[in-house]
């Protein structure tokens, strides 16, 4: 630009290279206003129409009054399609419930299926059914969302290499059924997930009979292997004890999260807080929890110790020495290698090895002395062998064995394959000896650990089956996908316990051209294959329950009847059960070795309990619903200490690379506080790539990191390494990580009593110290609101809930809360009605914490009606803080002036938003709840309480002529609600429990200073120390 | 000149034009509200169903055809089959008969046009009405008179609220009757 400096110009402004060149034509341009030719022969009769303005308008007035003379006059209104033939139990308008058993994962639970006019809208356990009693977890709640998705498969396809043609199922039977009938001895290999149901064992093993070539592959990504084996070591049985928690006077968790992932939550949830309830202090149990991860139940345990899972060997063994050896417990003479293994330790010195609490040890180990035989220590199934077998050994000593319950015993019905047979059938995939290879809804491409070389393998197999609902990594490299029926439209039982029956029946037609999977190998067994017979499975599986399940039962009815009242019922259970006695066999302990600890970090792989081994990454409610400690959401990371990450100066979201072995990728990283030193733990189930779009893009494949070289276990791995990388991560969180260093934040929830906890000694001292708090006289300025008759109040007991989460997916499905997406999470903007607030408080080691449900809160005073310009949120004549959708007009006013941050903008429409309009193809409209308006862009919403449930009480109270009870409804988290923590009814009936609740001596309401009187009253949270402070 | 010109606009032009847009606003306003609300709505039905016939002649009640108006939010329309219920013996000659036995016998829902709605986002509820001992003819107007059946009330906010704050007015034959509510959940969710 020098060059220019001798024209008389500003060369550092320039709009053009014509203005910086001194272009004369620029520079007249700039001296006159308009362009030339701009401003001349502006003649309007010339250039325009002709017409002039007045003339213009005249018509435009003629033409409207023309047009309102000629319209219709009346607004089309529609339509009524009515039934051709009704079906007799459809009343238009009624939800019909349907028992069945959820297939979410393995366990089994019963569930009733809530449809309307024929369509499935919201998943709720079965009360009846003896293992989840009327509850279910948020997997099986937001199953409902895999069935309506718009990315199933609808038809079989066949082709190679990503190019695929769509084919008739006609010419895929034939197909099959010529490769299945070839005898050229060659295996056929079906590839498959844990199995439940006893008929479809039964049409595996006649599938089997039919073509003796046949092989099963059972295989899973948590499979709870070690400890099962463990078991199977040291009392003989093949399958894990069912444990009495409803007994346990003291808990000890071993990496052990018996409330998340290990062993059925619902089950062991629901008895754990029968000990947690604040009108049976006494009877409080007390938890210890000793891990290297933080889970949901170390977040609600009592006393938490830090300890990196590959010592725990050394810590049961230390614990042995302490109980046995010093104490003299148990009154076992330990022979041999056990003797070795637990005389080499002791409790003190391993306690100053790890930097464990001293006195908490102390009181465990007193604790486990004293109530022997109400103790229970639970190991979690990530361990190893040999640390089971010395648990198993420490609660026998302890007398523990009592706490197995005899008459409920879990059963299996095969056994998972060994990894020696899985490699087996990769190397017979490779020399081509496998001339059909069928995947029975199971993805070992994604899930099977890259040293077996599946996916290498699986291109020198001939002819691969996968049947699957949707797209996936092993559908990608198979030649025929053949989609099959969800749960909710099949046909199905299920066994997991002994003298335990459940059925699934079918609650839609199928909505595209799928099958039932067990029908389709039935089907197969056929010697014609031309027609396929959609009631074959059904018949086959009423001839299993004749046959097989009838006679068990020992039913006075006859079979028609039983059936369909099994099938009414969901589930059946046999009068006379076996029982079982557990035996300890001392000769396991002579089998372990202890196992060589490095020191370096330490990795565990976990399941994540929204989306489980990655079968929910499409499901767009789990990968929204926060994680229940981190409140990270669409994503997995590793999670490290706050030690660690400074030792390697890292921040949130900061890349790191994993090794493990020779595997290793790379992942953003969360500090996590209350984690074990050099300790990492990833979520596995992320990291899709395969998949529709919902779980594309999310998250890092941990499951490349799966190694034969492991600690015992296939999940946990010593000797990793770590280290940072360039670049930055993409994690967001519902919650801020907490600022422990910033004093104004620092606990600002205890100063401000929005969490209030004590200890159990201290309220048995001190009853009313939660009440004796200081608090503030408040005036108020606003008229006071009559309720004269009912006036609807919540209570939520911190004492119980887990903070697991259940009840925010109960609550989405009910009231059509849309998905956002991790990019609009990122923002805040997040729509959930619900959400579980989690504090921490205490060092960013050893953090206590504290979850609390946080909804809208119904106050009688309500901030945000009194801001509202359109008179969009009013008070209801019962208390309820009601918010109309079609007037507001979005000012977020009313959001602005809300204390509890419990009002949810739509930004968007955030179902077209999304994913280029995902949730707003044609299927989803189907899980719509009828009875709740779908926002669009621009409106404001939160939590009502579930006023269509309410009106619905109302409705049946006017048919009924009997008069309104609080109990007659229940809100769609209550009902979610595992551990029973949320209770909703009329706080005016003065016998009710919710007031009983709202007067008790730990109720409290959140910040009380703003007097805004809500109506949702929390009951301070009680640990169960020994001391009477916190 | 220019100024008296103004005057002349502002004084006589400008009243004359907007006393003549008040009129005609205001009496299209008031000859249209019927058909803005709906009411008079008289459809062609894709079958000649007479109401006056079978309610008022034959004396058969609302309920054997609008059987749910008791149990829920909707007093749905019958099926198909229930009109089959008669007249597989009954008129099978007539030429709307056989129209209908033909869908019937082909499987296909009747499409009916819609008289009466209300907004998606208003949950009135027919059940709460009926059980309370309010007639179908308060809202509906004498069905049972009608060939073809019309829309005769307005179905606006209005008009539910002024029936719910004022109920005797419309109800007389109802002892007792209490005032409807008029919180927005009522109604709206």
């Amino acid at each position: 630009m020098a060059d220019n400096k001798d024209q008389n110009l500003d060369v550092n402004y320039w709009r053009s290279f014509e203005e910086l060149n001194g272009d004369v034509k620029s520079l007249k341009l700039k001296h006159d206003e308009f362009h030339e030719g701009v401003t001349e022969d502006f003649d309007p009769e010339k250039n325009l129409s002709g017409i002039s303005r007045r003339k213009f308008l005249a018509l435009v007035g003629a033409s409207a009054a023309l047009a309102g003379a000629g319209c219709s006059d009346y607004r089309e209104k529609g339509e009524i399609v009515a039934y051709n033939k009704k079906p007799e139990e459809i009343v238009i308008g009624k939800a019909n419930y349907y028992s069945s058993t959820c297939s979410s994962c393995s366990l089994a639970c019963g569930i009733l299926i809530k449809t309307r006019e024929g369509r499935p809208i919201k998943i709720d356990g079965n009360p009846d059914h003896p293992i989840n009693k009327g509850k279910i977890c948020a997997k099986g709640q937001a199953s409902i969302l895999n069935l309506y998705d718009p990315s199933r498969y609808q038809r079989p396809t066949k082709g190679n290499f990503g190019f695929r043609n769509d084919i008739d199922w006609k010419t895929v039977d034939k197909e099959i059924k010529n490769i299945l009938t070839t005898n050229d001895g060659k295996e056929i290999a079906i590839v498959l997930h844990k199995v439940n149901s006893p008929t479809a064992i039964k049409v595996l093993e006649e599938f089997k009979n039919k073509y003796p070539t046949l092989k099963f592959y059972y295989y899973d990504l948590f499979d709870d292997g070690a400890k099962l084996s463990a078991f199977r070591k040291t009392h003989g049985v093949a399958a894990l004890p069912v444990i009495k928690f409803e007994d346990a006077k003291i808990i000890l968790a071993l990496e052990g999260d018996f409330l998340g992932v290990d062993g059925n939550k619902l089950e062991q949830g629901r008895k754990f807080a029968e000990r947690r309830d604040v009108d049976d202090t006494k009877n409080f149990s007390r938890v210890y929890s000793v891990e290297g991860n933080l889970s949901i139940t170390g977040m609600n345990s009592d006393y938490r110790l830090r300890l990196s899972p590959v010592h725990q060997y050394e810590f049961v063994a230390s614990l042995l020495n302490e109980l046995i050896l010093k104490r003299n417990i148990g009154g076992i003479a330990l022979d041999g290698v056990a003797r070795e293994v637990v005389s080499s330790v002791s409790l003190d010195s391993f306690a100053s090895k790890h930097d464990l609490d001293k006195n908490v040890l102390k009181s465990l180990a007193d604790d486990l002395a004293n109530h022997r035989s109400d103790v229970l220590v639970f190991a979690g199934s990530i361990l190893n062998e040999e640390t089971h077998i010395l648990v198993n050994l420490l609660n026998e000593v302890l007398g523990n064995s009592k706490l197995f319950s005899t008459t409920e015993i879990n059963e299996n019905l095969h056994e998972y394959s060994s990894k020696t047979e899985i490699e087996n059938l990769v190397q017979s995939m490779k020399n081509g000896n496998v001339k059909l290879l069928i995947h029975f809804d199971s993805n070992p491409v994604y899930h099977l650990s890259k040293d077996f070389d599946y996916e290498n393998a699986l291109k020198n197999v001939a002819n691969t089956v996968t049947l699957c609902i949707e797209e996936n990594e092993t559908a990608a490299l198979s030649n025929y996908v053949l989609p099959i029926n969800h749960n909710f439209e099949s046909w199905g039982d299920a066994s997991v316990r002994n003298g335990l029956f459940s059925l699934l029946q079918p609650v839609i037609s199928p909505l595209y051209d799928t099958r039932q999977k067990e029908a389709i190998l039935l089907h197969w067994m056929n010697d014609n294959v031309d027609n396929f017979d959609d009631k074959q499975y059904l018949n086959f599986l009423k001839n299993n329950w004749m046959t097989n399940v009838y006679p068990k039962i020992n039913s006075p009815l006859t079979f028609d009847r039983y059936w369909n009242i099994s099938l009414h019922d969901g589930v059946s259970q046999a009068k006379n059960k076996s029982q079982i006695n557990y035996q300890f066999n001392r000769a396991a302990l002579n089998s372990i070795n202890k196992p060589k600890v490095s020191g370096n970090y330490c990795l565990t792989l976990t399941e994540n309990l929204n989306i489980a081994d990655g079968r929910f990454a499409n499901n767009g409610w789990l990968q929204e619903l926060p994680h229940p400690i981190s409140k990270v959401t669409w994503d997995n990371y590793a999670a490290i200490s706050h030690q660690t990450g400074k030792k390697i100066n890292l921040k949130i979201n900061d890349l790191v690379e994993i090794s493990v072995h020779g595997k290793t990728k790379i992942f953003p990283v969360v500090l996590q506080p209350g984690l074990a030193n050099n300790f990492i733990n990833i979520e596995l189930g992320f990291g899709r790539t395969h998949c529709p779009v919902i779980a594309a893009d999310v998250g890092v494949n941990a499951n490349h990191l799966l190694s034969k070289e492991n600690f015992g276990s296939s999940n946990l791995y010593d000797n990793v390494t770590i280290k940072k990388v360039d670049g930055k991560g993409t994690v967001v969180t519902t919650q801020e990580h907490h600022n422990y260093d910033e004093a104004l934040i620092q606990e600002a929830h205890k100063k401000r009593f929005i969490i209030i906890e004590g200890t159990v000694n201290q309220y048995l001292k001190d009853p009313k110290f939660v009440q004796t708090r200081p608090r503030h006289t408040l005036k108020n300025i606003n008229k006071e609101h009559e309720y004269k008759d009912v006036k609807w109040a919540m209570s939520i007991d911190l004492n119980k809930c887990i903070g697991c989460g259940d009840c925010v997916v109960g609550c989405n499905v009910e009231n059509n809360i849309p998905i956002v997406g991790k990019d609009q999470v990122g923002r805040g903007r997040e729509m959930q009605w619900l959400r579980i607030d989690r504090y921490y408080s205490g060092t960013p080691e050893n953090p206590k914490i504290n979850v609390q449900p946080m909804l809208c809160q119904h106050c009688d005073q309500a901030p945000c009606e009194n801001v509202c310009p359109v008179v969009a949120t009013t008070h209801s004549p019962d208390g309820l803080n009601q918010m109309i959708y079609n007037r507001c007009v979005g000012t977020r006013y009313c959001s602005n002036n809300c204390p509890y941050k419990v009002r949810r903008f739509n930004f968007f429409n955030f179902r077209d938003n999304l994913k280029n309009s995902y949730y707003e193809q044609d299927s989803i409209s189907l899980l719509h709840n009828p009875e709740v308006t779908v926002r669009s862009r621009g409106v404001m919403e939160k939590c009502t309480f579930c006023i269509q449930r309410i009106m619905d009480a109302r409705e049946e109270v006017t048919r009924s002529g009997i008069k309104l009870k609080g109990t007659d409804v229940k809100t769609a988290c209550q009902e979610a609600c595992n551990t029973n923590a949320i209770k909703f009814g009329d706080m005016n009936d003065l016998e009710s429990e919710i007031n009983r609740y709202r007067n008790h001596d730990l109720g409290y309401v959140v910040l009380e200073d703003t007097n805004v009187r809500p109506n949702v009253t929390y009951i301070a949270k009680l640990r169960n120390s020994h001391s009477e402070e916190m | 000149m220019t100024n008296s010109f103004i005057d002349y606009l502002i004084r006589v032009r400008l009243p004359i034009t907007i006393f003549v847009a008040i009129c005609a606003f205001a009496v299209t306003y008031f000859a249209s509200r019927a058909e803005r609300d709906g009411v008079g709505y008289t459809p062609d039905q894709p079958i000649a169903f007479s109401h006056k016939l079978h309610a008022g002649q034959l004396k058969i009640d609302c309920q054997y055809c609008h059987t749910t108006v008791e149990k829920s939010r909707f007093a749905s329309i019958p099926s198909a089959s229930t009109c089959m219920n008669c007249h597989v013996v009954a008129r099978k000659d007539r030429p709307e008969i056989i129209k209908l036995t033909k869908m019937y016998n082909e499987g296909k829902p009747i499409l009916w046009n819609r008289i009466h709605k209300v907004p998606d986002y208003a949950y009135f509820n027919h059940s709460k009405h009926v059980n309370k001992g309010i007639q179908c003819q308060s809202c509906h107007g004498n069905v049972e008179e009608m060939e073809k059946v019309g829309q005769m009330n307005s179905f606006t906010m209005g008009a539910c609220l002024d029936c719910h704050r004022n109920p005797e007015a419309r109800m007389p034959y109802l002892k007792n009757v209490k005032k409807g509510p008029d919180n927005c959940s009522a109604c709206h969710r």
